[in-house]
């Protein structure tokens, strides 16, 4: 990786800090303070129009690491990101891949592709329901007509498999503008370099782009992760979680723990358990993206 | 600009590339078409899913458009995600390029990578997890359900996109032009506005068109902390189940009036994108 | 005169009273000369009710009737020119019904009403989420009866009581008196009335009456299960007899049919079903407790009357289409409205909704009765099944969705004049009789003799075919003036309570769970909530709900 040496302007010291500090301040005030509070709240009883009525220990926490409906959605988010972002980072990689050799019209299908990352995902959710729904669907119905019937909107799987069918089509445009991104930073020298060693340009691929960008594309993994974990609005507009509560993500079970009934002390216990999990793994990640940071 | 992979492919290579684009391309639209024709069916039309051409098998009608748009709380709705989702850009931005400049030109006690990666830790966090203190922070304030408060919880969440970015692209902008400025006697200040951020504005545009875009779409915080003045479409259309279950034309209408701002947006700054997404991580 | 004569004569004068055509101290007045003790009517008809001069109409205020003098002269002031008031109804029948209403306020008083609409999973949060913060930006709530006992959770109540309008006559007319009783339960907490007359509900079983009585189908039923097919089914196992019967058969000549139609979303209502039909397991003349014990306010919820009232309620659905589980109660109605589904045990939208020929094909067909009851029940407290000939349990369950007037509101008078406006006798009389409202019957004057005071011509101006009606207002009566009644949970977190139990039917019925299984979760999550909001407290409030 080349080497960017940070330049050492000579202004004194107050003026780099007077840019950083606001946003530095902003951050420490509007997450740390909210952290703090949270775990507050999870080590107290609150009562809807009564305020916090006492402080009660870990009970909050017992209570959600018992919780049945908990650790099904702790599992519905994980089968949810370990399925869905596999798929979308390979597709997605295929697809800049190819719109990276630049075919004539090649803008209109970088346009296309692109564009579901700009759409809103609770509209997707309910167009998913105009997609899946087994009366007057689209996908069901030509399925029907194949013979093939599949409950997506009457069963626990059939509703994360099309929840993560939505998931994919709006967020492989994710990876695929990042991915995209860095395939046409790679100089075409080297790729002429490569096509002297290679015989096919699949060869190609695999022993030039893919290790080139290598490091782009592990970020789109990481932000994809980061993103899939807190995942919501698909999933919930299209069943609401039903059938019963097979289909909730852990953002729609803290969501519905806290704001439906006001239990805040539980929906504050059920966060911070679920920040512990993932810090875990988000580590792990970041660990990764330093070395390739130069 | 031609890939020279391209220029060497066989015939058979490059219809197999065509094709495997067509069907990525027929993937993406097929859900946009359903919701066209969606939207000008009427309810009962909607519940033959074989009419799919129209005036072939049914006859459009404005009618779903109609009823959508002529909804007073609708067009609020709208407006109240345009206003939010602008103003937490241009507060992200105020915020967050300055803070980008500084990282990328100065060095601090810890290493700047490290305070980067701190901005984007951030996005870790769950929203349904800072809901409560959020909520009721805004309560105290008086924000709630206000364009502002909104703008201040989004500001929080997009803050990285801001910060990560724009540090990639001011590294990239070479000095030279910042050390002849120096040299005529421009303050540190007159430096980033006048020469800094002119030879950023691609950046600063992908930064833009992210946090306009993601803040667009955010529903969970929207509902939960807005309820008539101030709430966004996003939210709205959350809450556009109807105990009929969800009308068809209905998501088919509120699915297309979504999309207009975010990717007309993007129909604009496709070019930049290019440039900016690479989060420092593409040197070359 | 003989005492007949005396009982006819009183009762002429009871209704020209009633029908505003003499005033009450006429009434008393000629009472009392018929040998009636005048200190008994006098009680019994509160002046509280400023029925002074009741006129039966006017031509000034087209939309109320019957209406006050001093009503009538108060509009004429166009008295809330200026004024705005905000109401949050659900986003559905019952706030369309509302929606109805709002130009005619508008157009005789003057003022100007906001609507919010909000769907049925965020309503309670959204009412309370306005009412916690403070902000207080809504001057009424449409809610469901359920939520009451969170309006009473802080030192000062979130809501106001009514009375001091209900004795005002410059306000529309309405009389609580009117009120079936174990309706207006509904209406009040502690003895006071806080709500405003809309919507009544109540569970009853609806079913094809064609069908049923059509000889050919009854020969087969006969042939099959070896007894006549009821008419009506009074037993829970004659009904699922019979909805096994029509399930996969063509009895109504459109193709297969349906036994029965549920809808069991959650977070939908679907979970009053299961309410609905597991009253008669566990309430009998023993025991009439069916969710906690009063003494200890431990749940009854897993007790074996409940878990077997489960598993036969998870037999139901193989009588229904798969997708029922995920249904609203707008997509479950519409089975039966196409004329595809037997039976629904439902709430009277459905009889009301289907005198519209444009959605309905089941006009003039309806059947309704309460609904059935058990041959055995238990006694969750004392433990033990007993036999029964036939325990049968009437029920209010459902939202009987209504407005309620905020302690914030700077507008309460206003406010309460639309709330009044749409409990006045006439639009109360058009909400009931018509679907799309949501709004079903509680008052005296809309039912037929002998429990009221209407005529099935009434019903059959606003459309209604006769038979239908006949039957509904009969059948759903009948649920209602049942001796054995399933309580109404009317305790703080009683929203929370109930959302535990349907997201644990909802899972059985998904097959994610067992009955026993999941109902034994509810305890525990239910122990939880009650420990939360305080055991002593919440056991105080159990007791002295049973007390009213």
């Amino acid at each position: 990786m080349a080497d960017v040496r940070i330049r050492r302007l000579e202004y004194g010291d107050r003026f780099k800090y007077v840019l950083l500090l606001p946003a530095v301040v902003w951050v420490v005030a509007f997450t740390f303070l909210p952290l703090f509070s949270v775990v507050r709240y999870s080590l107290s009883a609150y009562v809807l129009g009564r305020g916090i009525t006492g402080f009660v220990g870990l009970a909050n926490y017992v209570q959600v690491l018992q919780s049945d409906r908990f650790w099904h959605s702790i599992m519905v988010t994980a089968i949810y990101v370990v399925v869905s972002v596999p798929v979308e980072v390979v597709l997605g990689f295929l697809a800049a891949w190819l719109v990276n050799l630049s075919p004539p019209g090649a803008r209109a299908f970088r346009t296309i592709i692109g564009a579901p990352l700009f759409t809103m995902e609770v509209a997707i959710g309910y167009l998913g329901v105009t997609l899946f729904s087994s009366q007057g669907g689209l996908i069901a119905t030509v399925l029907a007509h194949l013979g093939i019937d599949i409950p997506w909107l009457s069963s626990p799987e059939g509703g994360l498999a099309a929840a993560i069918l939505l998931d994919v089509w709006r967020w492989t445009s994710f990876v695929f503008l990042i991915v995209l991104a860095g395939l046409g930073s790679i100089s075409s020298e080297l790729y002429d370099a490569a096509i002297l060693d290679a015989s096919n340009h699949w060869q190609v691929m695999w022993r030039l782009a893919i290790p080139l960008a290598w490091p782009v594309t592990t970020i789109a993994i990481l932000l994809r992760t980061i993103e899939g974990l807190k995942v919501f609005a698909i999933p919930f507009a299209l069943t609401t979680g039903g059938p019963g509560t097979s289909t909730e993500v852990f953002s729609s079970t803290d969501y519905l723990t806290t704001i439906q009934f006001f239990d805040f002390g539980k929906g504050s216990a059920m966060g911070v358990t679920f920040l512990i999990m993932v810090s875990a793994i988000i580590a792990l990640f970041f660990r990764q993206m330093r070395r390739n940071m130069p | 600009m031609t890939n020279v992979l391209w220029v060497r492919a066989s015939y058979w290579s490059r219809l197999l590339v065509y094709i495997l684009l067509s069907l990525a391309a027929v993937f993406t639209i097929v859900p946009f078409l359903w919701a066209m024709i969606n939207s000008v069916k009427t309810v009962a039309d909607t519940f033959q899913p074989g009419a799919m051409v129209p005036y072939l098998n049914f006859s459009p009608t404005l009618q779903s458009w109609h009823e959508v748009l002529s909804d007073p709380q609708v067009v609020r709705a709208f407006v109240s995600s345009v206003v939010v989702s602008s103003g937490t850009t241009v507060f992200v931005l105020i915020l967050g390029v300055p803070a980008a400049y500084s990282l990328a030109r100065f060095s601090f006690p810890i290493p700047s990578n490290d305070i980067a990666l701190w901005f984007l830790s951030q996005r870790v966090l769950p929203p349904a997890v800072v809901l409560v203190p959020f909520y009721l922070l805004l309560v105290r304030l008086r924000l709630i359900d206000t364009w502002t408060g909104l703008i201040f919880c989004y500001s929080t969440f997009n803050l990285a996109f801001a910060v990560v970015i724009m540090r990639d692209i001011f590294r990239d902008v070479s000095t030279e032009v910042e050390d002849a400025a120096k040299v005529e006697g421009a303050t540190a200040w007159q430096i980033f506005w006048l020469v800094a951020l002119p030879l950023s504005v691609d950046g600063l545009v992908v930064t833009s068109v992210l946090v306009f875009a993601f803040t667009w779409n955010e529903a969970l915080f929207a509902s939960a902390l807005t309820s008539q003045d101030a709430m966004t479409f996003s939210a709205l259309v959350l809450a556009s189940r109807s105990t009929r279950g969800v009308d068809f034309n209905i998501a088919s209408v509120n699915t297309l009036i979504g999309i207009i701002p975010p990717v007309i947006l993007y129909f604009f700054v496709q070019r930049y994108l290019a440039r900016g997404l690479t989060f420092g991580a593409v040197k070359g | 005169m003989s005492h007949r004569e005396h009982a006819d004569q009183f009762k002429e004068l009871a209704c020209d009273y009633l029908r505003g055509r003499i005033g009450r101290r006429r009434f008393i007045m000629l009472a009392g000369q018929l040998g009636f003790s005048t200190a008994i009517l006098a009680k019994l008809t509160r002046p509280a009710l400023a029925v002074g001069n009741l006129l039966p109409s006017a031509s000034g205020a087209p939309y109320e009737s019957p209406i006050t003098q001093e009503r009538v002269d108060f509009l004429k002031t166009k008295p809330y020119k200026g004024t705005t008031i905000n109401v949050m109804v659900l986003k559905a029948t019952v706030g369309d019904g509302l929606k109805y209403h709002v130009p005619h306020w508008e157009e005789q008083t003057g003022g100007r009403v906001n609507v919010a609409e909000v769907p049925i999973e965020t309503l309670h949060t959204q009412i309370f989420s306005d009412l916690t913060s403070g902000l207080g930006r809504y001057d009424a709530y449409m809610t469901g009866a359920w939520f009451y006992g969170d309006y009473f959770q802080p030192e000062q109540p979130y809501i106001v009581p009514i009375a001091k309008f209900l004795a005002d006559p410059r306000y529309p007319h309405w009389d609580p008196g009117e009120f079936l009783p174990s309706m207006k339960k509904l209406y009040t907490w502690k003895g006071e009335l806080y709500g405003v007359l809309f919507d009544a509900d109540s569970q009853a079983l609806y079913y094809r009456k064609d069908i049923f009585t059509n000889p050919e189908v009854q020969a087969k039923f006969k042939a099959k299960t070896g007894y006549a097919l009821p008419v009506p089914p009074k037993t829970m196992q004659q009904m699922h007899d019979l909805a096994d019967f029509f399930t996969g058969s063509d009895w109504g000549g459109t193709g297969p049919g349906w036994g029965i139609s549920l809808h069991a979303k959650v977070n939908e209502q679907g979970f009053f079903h299961f309410l609905t039909l597991a009253a008669p397991y566990v309430i009998n003349p023993e025991n009439k407790y069916f969710f906690f014990n009063p003494e200890t306010m431990k749940p009854l919820i897993n007790s074996e009357g409940h878990v077997r009232a489960l598993e036969d309620y998870v037999k139901f659905l193989a009588n229904g289409p798969r997708e029922q589980i995920s249904w609203t109660l707008g997509q479950g109605w519409n089975l039966f409205l196409a004329g595809q589904a037997a039976m629904e045990p439902t709430w009277g939208d459905l009889p009301t909704l289907a005198q519209d020929p444009k959605t309905s094909k089941v006009q003039g067909k309806m059947g309704a009765t309460a609904i059935p009851g058990t041959t055995e029940s238990f006694n969750p407290i004392g433990g033990g099944w007993k036999k029964y000939d036939l325990n049968q349990v009437g029920n209010t369950n459902g939202g009987s969705w209504h407005c309620v007037i905020s302690r914030f509101s700077k507008k309460q008078e206003a406010t309460y004049d639309f709330l009044g406006f749409m409990a006045n006798r006439r639009n109360a009389f058009f909400n009931a009789t018509h679907g799309w409202t949501g709004v079903q019957p509680g008052m005296r004057y809309q039912y037929l003799p002998p429990a009221g005071t209407s005529t099935i011509a009434e019903w059959q101006a606003q459309g209604w075919n006769p038979a239908d009606v006949a039957e509904y207002l009969h059948g759903y009566y009948e649920g209602l003036a049942m001796p054995l009644q399933e309580e109404y949970l009317r305790i703080p977190g009683t929203a929370e309570y109930w959302h535990e139990l349907d997201v644990n039917v909802s899972a059985v019925l998904g097959g994610q769970m067992k009955a026993k299984q999941a109902l034994d979760a509810t305890a525990t999550s239910w122990e939880a909530i009650t420990e939360r909001y305080g055991r002593p407290q919440q056991k105080a409030l159990y007791q002295a709900s049973f007390a009213q």
